[in-house]
């Protein structure tokens, strides 16, 4: 028998062809995921920074000192709650903003679903640095649109503070995070929007011509019809809201002044000015990078397993 | 400092046509330089330093920066080159010592520069104010007489994030930051006398209402990182009466709006009682030769003729910066100009330490200690408990490592 008959039938006898279909992904992954991981679960116990990089000083094994300093840290816990605030609020609000404007969609005319659409998508495809200096300049206590709006309006309607030289970005973190709660919702909508409407259209009309027949209102409709149907659509896009609100780094870099205030810091800030700021401490960003992703891997494994368990994700 | 400007480029060609004459040797070495954005320095010098690649020969530094990036081991040793070159021994004392760590020098100084308060003759004539504030009473009387003259101005800009003019209020009711006690940093923001400063500082807003709310969380240039919208713009514009920078700002300053250029003058920031004023932050840059330079001769020979001090001073001169020899500064030609004259008398009266520590750059540039403090008691913060945080901070990050 020759070789290449002989090495066919003992991947038949084995059945390993698809795991050797897998394998050239799987080194793709190892290559340019697993190995960075294991780099910084690595770094997270080492003192590894600049001097260890030039050969200056030597890189030691400093066990989980580099946990505990942040763990010890008043500003990881200040981050960490305004992270978790920020997501308390931006994820429900990106959710029924966009299962409203999912469920319009559906009931508009061919011409005007495709005009709100692409309204809406035109928000989603806009690059996070142009929204984040968009919103900058609305709200921009020099003269930003938003600012000087509100100081023409009387001061019955929007009280008597000093409008027209209000600073939204710099002055305090609830301040900056209403800015960035409306700049992340509204690039955040139409993805779940669109998502809803994809959901909607396998909906067989029949249901809610018979809900409608038996005298349902549309609150009705929604929540014993469409909801138990799409549940499995919506816990989805709860989930990656939730890891997507607890990651936004652009446009919070940029509109509370590029690491500069640091009562302003979300995770992603502080991450990043712990890892990056001069002296960097590659360590310490390590370290944070780990219990970041074991946060949400909590999150995750959460949703998951609760979902499982109600037969939604099968 | 920053993206460079016609006049820094025609002084850099000089220099190296200098350079050329002046060391045959190096006739043909071909010198690159890359004018980056001040912002940008560190994040470059670590680019550089981690990859290995792309590092200068020569590089430009903030005085508060020596100390720390000489401690990440970037710079090389030029104690011998310091030395032996003759113009070294004119430099002022203090500010070659702010780049030698131990015995070890490890840049020059390039050029100085000291904050003051700007203000506008004009204003000043028509509120009947004939002389400049000696004391902080006066200098909000005046801010308060101002704003009542010139109705929607503010008197005095006071941003939260502002280290090098805040120190100048401490300094000035004769308190200190922090002082070294037996090879320790002792931190003292919370003595009654720095207390004071910060007090009168945060009460420009809370009480006093001469600067506006939009100054917290921002630099004297605006949001940090921003580069538009700050006190300096506002200053220039006109709505804002008094603001405090160095003469480097006239460049900016021009640059937003020439309206009230003629009437544009400066005066030392007061002390709590005077007439003294105020100590300033004796700020400036040095020039450093790269750790890892291939070409570390012919950088140090290039050193000597950017920094010889006929060449200093131009630059210096040119960009509203003082020279650091002495010898050029004792000469007259600073006191007679309406800008200078108030920095050159504040020239008189600096202080560097602690700002010249090998961890402050942590304490202010990365973790932002004071500024972060500043914007709490702005923002209404129980004053003692803040300061006290700030303080311990403080003092743990500057005795971080081994000194």
């Amino acid at each position: 028998m020759p070789l290449g008959t002989r090495a066919g039938a003992f991947v038949r006898r084995h059945r390993l062809a698809p795991y050797l279909l897998l394998a050239p992904a799987l080194a793709g992954i190892a290559l340019v995921l697993l190995w960075p991981l294991a780099q910084v679960l690595i770094f997270s116990f080492q003192n590894y920074g600049l001097p260890q990089i030039t050969g200056a000083a030597p890189t030691q094994w400093v066990g989980q000192a580099n946990f505990a300093a942040t763990l010890a840290d008043p500003e990881f816990w200040l981050s960490l709650r305004i992270t978790v605030l920020f997501a308390a609020v931006a994820v429900p609000l990106t959710l029924i903003a966009g299962t409203v404007v999912g469920l319009l969609l559906n009931r508009l005319g061919k011409k005007m679903a495709a005009f709100v659409s692409t309204a809406a998508l035109l928000a989603w495809a806009t690059p996070p640095v142009s929204a984040s200096v968009l919103f900058y300049w609305l709200f921009n206590p020099d003269g930003g649109l938003v600012d000087w709006t509100l100081s023409k309006l009387p001061h019955a309607l929007v009280g008597s503070t000093d409008w027209a030289g209000f600073n939204w970005t710099t002055t305090g973190a609830l301040q900056a995070y209403t800015v960035l709660t409306m700049l992340v919702v509204w690039q955040a909508f139409p993805f779940i929007a669109v998502t809803t409407l994809a959901g909607l259209k396998t909906v067989p009309a029949e249901l809610y011509e018979a809900a409608r027949v038996d005298g349902a209102g549309p609150w009705r409709v929604f929540w014993k019809i469409t909801y138990p149907l799409l549940k499995p659509i919506f816990l989805v896009l709860l989930l990656l809201s939730v890891i997507w609100d607890f990651n936004v780094f652009t446009q919070t870099y940029i509109l509370t002044g590029f690491p500069g205030n640091r009562d302003e810091f979300n995770l992603a800030l502080y991450m990043y000015d712990k890892a990056f700021g001069f002296p960097p401490s590659y360590g310490l960003g390590g370290a944070l990078a780990v219990i970041f992703t074991v946060i949400l891997l909590v999150i995750t494994v959460g949703y998951v397993r609760s979902s499982v368990r109600q037969g939604a994700l099968t | 400092m920053g993206a460079s400007v016609p006049s820094q480029v025609t002084w850099m060609n000089g220099v190296v046509g200098q350079f050329h004459a002046k060391f045959p040797q190096f006739k043909s070495t071909k010198v690159v330089v890359d004018w980056i954005p001040w912002g940008n320095r560190t994040t470059d010098w670590t680019n550089a330093l981690t990859s290995g690649k792309g590092g200068p020969d020569i590089t430009e530094l903030g005085n508060t920066d020596t100390p720390g990036v000489a401690a990440q081991g970037a710079l090389a040793n030029v104690t011998a080159q310091v030395k032996s070159w003759p113009s070294g021994a004119d430099l002022i004392a203090g500010n070659l010592a702010n780049d030698t760590i131990g015995t070890t020098s490890y840049a020059v100084p390039w050029f100085g520069g000291v904050r003051g308060i700007w203000y506008r003759k004009d204003q000043f004539a028509r509120a009947g104010l004939t002389s400049a504030p000696t004391t902080w009473a006066q200098l909000v009387s005046d801010a308060k007489l101002l704003m009542k003259k010139y109705p929607g101005t503010y008197g005095l800009g006071a941003p939260s994030n502002y280290t090098n003019a805040i120190v100048s209020f401490i300094w000035g009711a004769g308190g200190q930051v922090a002082v070294s006690q037996g090879g320790k940093w002792v931190a003292e923001l919370n003595s009654p006398q720095s207390e004071a400063g910060i007090r009168f500082y945060a009460d420009l807003y809370l009480t006093e209402h001469v600067s506006p709310a939009k100054y917290i969380g921002q630099t004297e240039l605006g949001a940090p990182g921003a580069t538009s919208g700050g006190s300096d713009e506002d200053f220039a514009k006109g709505t804002l009466d008094m603001y405090i920078d160095g003469p480097w700002a006239q460049a900016s300053l021009t640059q937003v709006s020439t309206k009230y250029k003629a009437d544009w003058a400066s005066f030392p920031i007061p002390s709590e009682n005077g007439p003294s004023p105020a100590p300033a932050f004796a700020g400036g840059s040095d020039l450093g030769v790269w750790a890892r330079s291939q070409n570390k001769t012919a950088a140090w020979d290039l050193v000597t003729v950017m920094d010889s001090p006929a060449n200093a001073t131009t630059f210096a001169n040119s960009q509203g910066f003082f020279p650091e020899f002495t010898s050029q500064l004792s000469s007259g030609v600073y006191t007679s100009s309406p800008i200078l004259a108030g920095f050159a008398k504040a020239a008189g009266f600096t202080q560097i330490s602690p700002l010249n520590s090998k961890n402050w750059g942590v304490a202010d540039a990365t973790d932002a200690i004071i500024p972060t403090m500043m914007k709490a008691l702005m923002q209404g913060a129980n004053f003692a408990a803040t300061v006290d945080k700030a303080n311990t901070e403080l003092q743990n990050v500057l005795n971080t490592g081994s000194e």
